[in-house]
């Protein structure tokens, strides 16, 4: 028996799922037109194990989410954009500030370190080794610092200190640099020198 | 149009043949592509005209398979993807050299 319907059934649901996200006058198509590159992928190779096939439809349903987010960003502009479009009038919501963007990032992040600790805990019934709350705390500092330091690299300038400074602040003070740091430091996405105007 | 190297990819494949029609996961595994970069470098050239889609007829001999989506070069998508391709070819290596390239010189006027 060949599990190829069950993995199939599993990425058509996931990919509606994901098609969700889009605008309602494209949705529907572009959910057809992923599903029906389903069977291809699972049919293309027959001597192949299933597992590899339920890894690659599973890699291509990540790269239609991947996709998703690129055309919802190219349908509504830019972050920076819908925040003009949003002082102007022009649309209604407010854009999430990057507060709460950095909230919901750090929220997902410890879901996902939830769902490890579960699985984990699962796997070995008797009781968690002591480690564990240690790599825990860890996950969220690596997590949250690597988060805040790929902000300031990212970033064309940072309000009231040097950049090494931030990231300095920002390893040393594990959470509280960081949130300093995005709640004090952090100026947005770089806006791009028109030609002609001297770079600052 | 900006050619990065997995646009160079795609548009190889499909200038390779340009009556072909190409689906998704076909154009994918030619190119060597992810989805996640595929798709969306796809919408890009269809928003730009280079790029027409059109779904599959049904036919009998498909087994309950649904539809596809074929994409196919536009002419004017093979005229441009043919200059570039020949410009990449001849050596513009200062095109491709990451973003840095990609930015102006200071003080020059585009």
């Amino acid at each position: 028996m060949s599990p190829a319907p069950r993995v199939q059934r599993i990425a058509e649901w996931l990919i509606q799922a994901v098609c969700r996200r889009l605008p309602a006058d494209v949705r529907t198509e572009r959910c057809r037109e992923w599903t029906a590159e389903l069977p291809a992928i699972l049919d293309g190779q027959g001597t192949r194990p299933s597992f590899l096939r339920a890894l690659r439809v599973l890699s291509f349903c990540v790269g239609i989410f991947w996709t998703t987010r690129q055309l919802n960003r190219s349908a509504r502009g830019s972050s920076r954009r819908r925040n003009a479009q949003w002082r102007t009038g022009a649309i209604r919501t407010r854009p999430p500030d990057v507060a709460v963007r950095a909230v919901r990032g750090l929220l997902i992040w410890l879901i996902i370190v939830a769902i490890a600790l579960g699985i984990f805990t699962l796997l070995h019934p008797r009781g968690l080794p002591p480690v564990l709350p240690v790599a825990l705390v860890l996950a969220l500092a690596i997590g949250f610092d690597g988060f805040c330091l790929a902000d300031i690299a990212r970033a064309a300038q940072v309000r009231y200190l040097h950049k090494w400074t931030w990231a300095l602040i920002c390893l040393a003070q594990c959470p509280l640099g960081g949130i300093l740091y995005l709640s004090i430091g952090h100026i947005g996405r770089p806006r791009p020198v028109p030609p002609g105007e001297p770079k600052p | 149009m900006k050619l990065t190297g997995a646009l160079e990819r795609v548009l190889r494949v499909m200038v390779a043949d340009p009556s072909a029609p190409h689906y998704g996961y076909d154009l994918m595994k030619a190119a060597k592509l992810p989805s996640g970069t595929l798709y969306p470098m796809l919408a890009r050239l269809q928003q730009d005209g280079l790029v027409d889609a059109e779904w599959e007829a049904q036919r009998q001999d498909a087994a309950g398979r649904p539809p596809r989506k074929y994409y196919r070069l536009t002419a004017e998508g093979l005229r441009v993807a043919r200059l570039e391709l020949a410009q990449a070819a001849s050596g513009a290596p200062a095109r491709r050299t990451g973003h840095g390239a990609a930015r102006p010189a200071p003080g020059s006027t585009r």
